[in-house]
């Protein structure tokens, strides 16, 4: 039988749909997480094939969670729930996305459950395209953990990885800059090809003796270079 | 059948504007026919004073039979006003003519010349008073139409902000009954008690002015169905004795802050957090806050958040005009609105 992942907010919310999925027996209900970490946290224990996943959530929303386990070797089915997103209900609809609404009546639980699917790199670019990152997974030795968006300092591009500096240290990603750059939005500058700053932590750029441009950043003692083509840019918008 | 739109003659404006129109008519009639007296000013004065006699006695009659006459139709109640005041005319005319006819003084003096009879006297008095009561009946039925019409453009204007429920919080909170009803149907009974007047609050357009006392109960049972999806996560602290409670507050003006300071605040906070609502009242102005910690990230705010704060604001000045005040921003890590307002307290009345 698929095992299921049930990810919730509220305590009731979870306990009616596991209450309905066990009574269907289509699947093994092994789970519940209220959040986002919990919910990555739980996916490498337990395994599910299949995630049930509230859209709106605090923290990283369900849609933005879904878009980070798209990028895993083997992603879970995802069957999304929404009480009233019509942004996110447009776009499953468009995409052919499966989806139910709250309160969930049983049978289209069964009829989602029958029909659920591991969505498309296409599918999840649309689904989840309104919603601006708020986190970054980072995977290290103490595993995966969230990282958020406003604790990063800046993101350098390495050879194959790109290293991430934030307030807790540094953190290697596999996600290229320039899809870095895209999904943060502008709150991150491009100060060279293979550097990424958040704006927060621009304190200034200056010129150094032999006419090459630097930036400073808040909590890190070395400056950055800046191109010579990108420093007026930055100079004026800062 | 729609009732005469008559002024309430027994409060201090209506006689006012009574005397103002006798004082008009005085000046008038004397510009036009400057009597044979002791110049201009006696003759207005001596005008005046007959005027008055009418006016007065007029107004107290329309005052006692005030009930009488609401209680026709505007046609009817126009003809039972114009007879009163005939009759005020003839009565007062009559009095005049036989108090001038005693010994003491020469009629044909002070009545104008050439002499008039007693009877074309009385006709022309008669025909004036009809005139000038057929015209100020005019003039405060189309006074009174005007503000009847600003009130009820104020009043739709008014409904219209009224904040409606979202529909996210609706569907939340049956998903909230649906699972209650399985695990503890005592509590889903409650919740479904709860969401009822609510509802009852957010559609019932007749009460769109309550008291602080109710708002600040559709506040808690909007609260205790949130506390129910949320559960420890949403933490509300209250400071609201000292508030008056009978002062009158535009319905729902506080629970759209509350949902607010949940969808955007607490809801979004991991651990969940405060929610503080403190009032106080001072130099006839209440004030209340709301306050909430802000999450970290996507600070600033909502577009909806601003939607909600424009409607409180609309109504509040609808209501009390530049006396109100509504300020909402960030002061720390918190999410502050305060509304002001001047303390009005509500008629006390058994109506339910």
């Amino acid at each position: 039988m698929l095992k299921a992942l049930i990810v919730d907010d509220e305590p009731l919310a979870r306990a009616r749909l596991g209450a309905l999925l066990r009574e269907l027996n289509q699947v093994e209900v092994v789970g519940e997480a209220a959040d986002a970490s919990q919910t990555l946290a739980l996916l490498e224990q337990l395994g599910p094939d299949i995630l049930y996943l509230d859209v709106r959530m605090p923290g990283m929303s369900g849609l933005e969670l879904a878009r980070h386990l798209a990028r895993l070797p083997d992603p879970p089915a995802i069957v999304f729930i929404t009480a009233h997103d019509e942004h996110a209900m447009q776009a499953f609809e468009a995409e052919a996305v499966g989806y139910l609404l709250k309160p969930v009546r049983k049978e289209k639980l069964a009829a989602a459950t029958e029909r659920a699917q591991r969505l498309s790199a296409r599918q999840l670019a649309v689904v989840a395209a309104p919603e601006p990152r708020t986190h970054l997974p980072v995977r290290n030795r103490t595993g995966l953990r969230l990282l958020r968006v406003t604790d990063i300092i800046c993101l350098l591009a390495e050879q194959k990885y790109t290293t991430v500096r934030h307030t807790g240290g540094e953190d290697l990603v596999e996600d290229s800059l320039r899809q870095l750059e895209t999904e943060l939005g502008a709150h991150f500058l491009r100060v060279h090809r293979g550097a990424l700053v958040n704006r927060a932590f621009l304190e200034a750029i200056e010129r150094s003796d032999d006419g090459s441009y630097f930036a400073r950043l808040r909590g890190i003692a070395e400056p950055l270079p800046v191109s010579r083509r990108l420093a007026g840019e930055l100079k004026a918008r800062l | 059948m729609k009732p005469l739109l008559l002024p309430d003659f027994c409060a201090p404006r209506a006689v006012l504007l009574v005397l103002v129109i006798i004082t008009l008519t005085a000046l008038l009639l004397t510009l036009a026919a400057p009597g044979p007296g002791p110049g201009f000013w006696g003759e207005l004065a001596r005008r005046q004073l007959f005027l008055i006699w009418v006016g007065l006695t007029g107004a107290a009659l329309l005052c006692a039979l005030r009930p009488y006459i609401a209680a026709r139709g505007a046609l009817t109640g126009a003809l039972l006003v114009l007879a009163v005041v005939l009759l005020v005319v003839a009565a007062v005319s009559e009095s005049a003519w036989w108090i001038l006819h005693s010994a003491l003084f020469n009629p044909s003096a002070l009545l104008g010349r050439p002499p008039v009879t007693h009877s074309l006297f009385l006709a022309r008095n008669l025909l004036i008073g009809a005139m000038v009561g057929a015209l100020a009946l005019r003039y405060a039925y189309v006074t009174q139409q005007w503000r009847l019409n600003v009130e009820a453009q104020a009043r739709a204007r008014s409904d219209a902000l009224q904040a409606r429920i979202r529909p996210h919080f609706l569907y939340n909170s049956m998903n909230t009954i649906a699972a209650l009803t399985r695990s503890d149907p005592a509590r889903a009974e409650e919740a479904v008690l709860d969401l009822t007047e609510l509802f009852r609050a957010n559609l019932d357009e007749r009460r769109n002015l309550i008291t602080l006392q109710e708002e600040l109960e559709n506040a808690r049972t909007y609260l205790r169905i949130e506390q129910l999806r949320m559960g420890e996560r949403l933490r509300v602290h209250w400071d609201v004795a000292a508030l008056p409670m009978q002062a009158q507050i535009p319905a729902l003006t506080l629970q759209p802050l509350l949902e607010n300071a949940i969808l955007h605040g607490v809801s979004k906070l991991p651990g969940g957090g405060e929610v503080h609502v403190d009032g106080n009242a001072a130099d006839g102005a209440l004030v209340l806050k709301v306050r909430n910690r802000m999450p970290l990230e996507g600070g600033g705010t909502h577009a909806g958040h601003g939607i909600a704060l424009e409607n409180i604001r609309e109504r509040l000045s609808l209501l009390h005009g530049g006396r109100s005040s509504v300020t909402a921003g960030r002061e720390g890590d918190e999410f502050v609105v305060q509304l002001r307002f001047p303390v009005v307290e509500a008629p006390r009345t058994n109506a339910g």
